[in-house]
């Protein structure tokens, strides 16, 4: 192997065709990482627990126990970052898998260095956010720790996944500015101007559950029409 | 100018028509019954006029005759015995003269007598002819007042004509009144008989209206639209044959898309295993000896070749089963032009316009991204590359010229060229497969043509030679005040 640029970085993923398993595993060994395989949902959250890695590609369509389910299964214990794959990207499979929890997603086929950006983009935002350089937020109820990584509506504390934080650090670096799902798309997950705005669009209604008093008539992450997302502040 | 798509969906052009009908048979029914209001109204208003007009005559007539002999009797009485003919206008005087009634007495070889200027010669001579010998006469007469009524009697004990005219501005007034009032009613009638055919052929045409509604539903792809089931027996068959359709159309549908569904997983599973087996090649290329190496570097060209036709397929398939929706997002053109450009193999192609203020596109972004490409492929591939990209507004639509300075399309070609698998240009079918644009052009007439906008290829570039690929699209909006909101940076 002549790169390592993800040693020691453990992906598990999970996909029911054989041959596509195993050229998946050799393409991402090649790119550094280390890879875990499961061929069904219940094996995949046995891997899980007997390893936890840093990543999980899960591919939709399984017998059994589907992408989807898995992928809920997993955010009710963990907020690793989770890239689904699909079969095509116009489908309702893609807004259903982001609300099931996935942060990212990619179409068969894809090219495993695509795969490997997003991947180190995925890892990159989850140090970012743990790390932080920004001071903190307060807008209402509302504050926002970025050195701590905390979220606190009021006394509680907000339970957020990696790129939910991310993008509500975002927002709060610039309070009242208004941030285009372009923006969003470039800082939160690594994209270019031709990302998918959906991605955005649904990362926002899961932090909106997650932050809003009323999700339906949100107070703190307004929409800015036509134009993106602001933090009102 | 050839164009290679209808300006508009063609099922939009059959709802208009479908309901052009549904409007033209309402009209005609109202119409019918508006007609049918006014002919009977205006029967009804017409007898009445005539039998009200001729009462009216009648019963003025006789009130006027009636007082002319009573004032004669009156006259003949107090004449006889006291014939001073001074006295004769006191006499005058005290007749009753209903509606200004004017009188003439006329004693034969004397001075006619009357009161408010009646002279002889306004007495009608043929009514003086019957009177004369001792009759009772009356006659109508128009004058410039309007129309008159006299009649007239001879006294013979005091050997006199006696005539009273009666003019008509009373009963004219009535007639006149009576005349408004039925017309006026005759028009409401035909108003609301209009109406009531409005209505009535708004309630029996109501299962037509609403199936032409489903029908347009349907159109749009909302396949569980379905008829409220019918008590009335022939509506009972229409509705029942209407969601019978439906079902096998959306059945089909199903079917299609399901296929295309399969066929797309069946394809990009092995497709996705030698897209990572190939990069794993890749990777080692520089370990591999020379034949090996060029092995790999064909695979990995013609499978890219292979993936984009595979996924062009399927889109073709998808659009033929009506299953792709757009996902409309909201962006300026020309950032996102510029940025689509950039992107492609040929970045430095300019971009210009001379609108000015943002211009504000509402479209599915990623597919109109691959239309952009697609143009800018096929000026790479056929005319070494485009030379000019131009953005200008015409009417409410937005214009994309993709302009290149290649050997530009033959008129005869400049339809087909949008074909599937198109053959212009001689045997150029091949090639294009070859090139892999053969279906980029018809993909791109598809898309365009599924956001309500079209596509054509001319000649009318700024230099006179090359092609000029022109794409007209909707949904645009400008945005000369800038941002309303601050953006962040």
């Amino acid at each position: 192997m002549r790169q390592h640029r993800g040693v020691g970085t453990h992906i598990l993923t999970v996909e029911d065709d054989e041959r596509i398993r195993q050229a998946v595993k050799l393409a991402l060994e090649e790119e550094g990482w280390d890879v875990t395989e499961a061929g069904t949902g219940e094996s995949a959250m046995d891997a899980f627990t007997d390893n936890p890695p840093d990543v999980v590609l899960i591919d939709i369509n399984l017998p059994g126990m589907d992408g989807f389910e898995v992928c809920r299964q997993l955010r009710r214990e963990s907020d690793v970052p989770i890239i689904m794959v699909t079969a095509r990207a116009d489908t309702h499979d893609v807004v259903a898998g982001l609300e099931a929890g996935a942060d990212d997603y990619m179409t068969k086929p894809f090219a495993p260095k695509e795969l490997s950006a997003r991947i180190r983009a995925m890892l990159r935002r989850s140090r970012n956010a743990e790390q932080g350089n920004m001071q903190r937020v307060k807008v209402g109820e509302l504050e926002i720790s970025p050195e701590e990584g905390m979220v606190m509506q009021g006394e509680t504390e907000v339970h957020l996944t990696k790129t939910e934080f991310k993008l509500l650090c975002e927002l709060a670096s610039q309070p009242g500015k208004v941030f285009s799902r372009e923006v969003l798309l470039e800082r939160v997950w690594g994209y270019d101007y031709f990302g998918d705005g959906r991605l955005v669009d649904v990362h926002i209604r899961r932090l909106r559950t997650k932050v809003e008093p009323d999700a339906a008539s949100p107070r703190y992450v307004v929409t800015a029409r036509g134009l993106g997302y602001k933090l009102q502040p | 100018m050839a164009t290679s798509s209808n300006p508009e969906p063609h099922w939009l052009g059959s709802r208009r028509r479908l309901l052009g009908r549904i409007i033209g048979l309402r009209a005609r029914v109202s119409l019918s019954y508006a007609l049918g209001a006014l002919l009977l109204s205006t029967g009804v208003a017409v007898s009445t006029f005539v039998l009200a007009q001729r009462q009216l005559l009648a019963e003025t007539e006789e009130v006027a005759i009636d007082q002319m002999f009573r004032n004669a009797r009156d006259l003949r009485r107090d004449l006889l015995f006291e014939a001073a003919a001074a006295e004769i206008p006191v006499f005058l005087e005290g007749l009753v003269r209903t509606n200004n009634a004017q009188v003439l007495l006329l004693p034969r070889g004397g001075e006619p007598r009357s009161l408010s200027g009646l002279e002889i010669e306004d007495i009608p001579v043929d009514l003086r002819a019957q009177v004369i010998p001792g009759q009772a006469a009356k006659k109508h007469f128009q004058t410039n007042e309007g129309g008159q009524f006299a009649s007239g009697v001879f006294i013979s004990q005091i050997d006199a004509e006696y005539y009273e005219i009666l003019p008509m501005t009373e009963f004219e007034g009535t007639l006149a009144t009576l005349r408004r009032i039925l017309i006026g009613a005759s028009a409401t009638a035909t108003i609301l008989g209009a109406g009531l055919g409005y209505y009535l052929a708004r309630r029996i045409l109501q299962p037509v209206t609403n199936a032409a509604e489903a029908a347009e539903a349907i159109a749009s792809g909302d396949f569980d639209t379905q008829l409220d089931e019918q008590s009335d027996p022939d509506l009972a068959k229409l509705t029942r044959s209407f969601n019978d359709m439906v079902e096998a159309l959306r059945s089909r549908i199903e079917r299609d898309e399901r296929f295309a569904s399969d066929v797309s997983h069946e394809l990009r599973s092995p497709l996705m295993t030698l897209a990572a087996s190939v990069e794993v090649l890749e990777h080692r290329r520089d370990e591999m000896p020379e034949a090996a190496r060029r092995a790999t570097d064909l695979l990995s060209k013609d499978l890219r070749r292979f993936q984009r036709l595979v996924e062009d397929l399927l889109e073709i398939s998808r659009l033929d089963a009506g299953a792709v929706q757009l996902e409309n997002d909201t962006f300026e053109v020309m950032e996102f032009l510029r940025r689509v450009v950039a992107q492609s193999r040929t970045p430095g192609v300019p971009v210009e316009t001379e609108e000015f203020g943002a211009l504000i596109l509402t479209a599915d972004k990623r597919r109109l991204h691959q239309v952009i490409s697609n143009l800018l492929d096929n000026a790479r591939k056929y005319a070494g590359g485009a030379t000019l990209i131009l953005v200008a507004l015409h009417n409410d639509r937005v214009r994309v010229s993709v302009i290149d300075e290649g050997p530009g399309v033959d008129p005869a070609d400049r339809l087909s060229i949008f074909d599937r698998f198109s053959r212009a240009g001689g045997d150029a079918g091949r090639r294009d497969i070859a090139k892999g644009v053969g279906l980029g052009l018809s993909l791109v007439a598809e898309h365009v043509r599924l956001h309500g906008g079209r596509i054509w290829v001319d000649g009318q570039t700024p230099t006179g030679r090359g092609a000029r690929f022109v794409l007209e699209l909707p949904g645009i909006e400008v945005d000369a005040t800038g941002e309303m909101e601050e953006l962040a940076t």
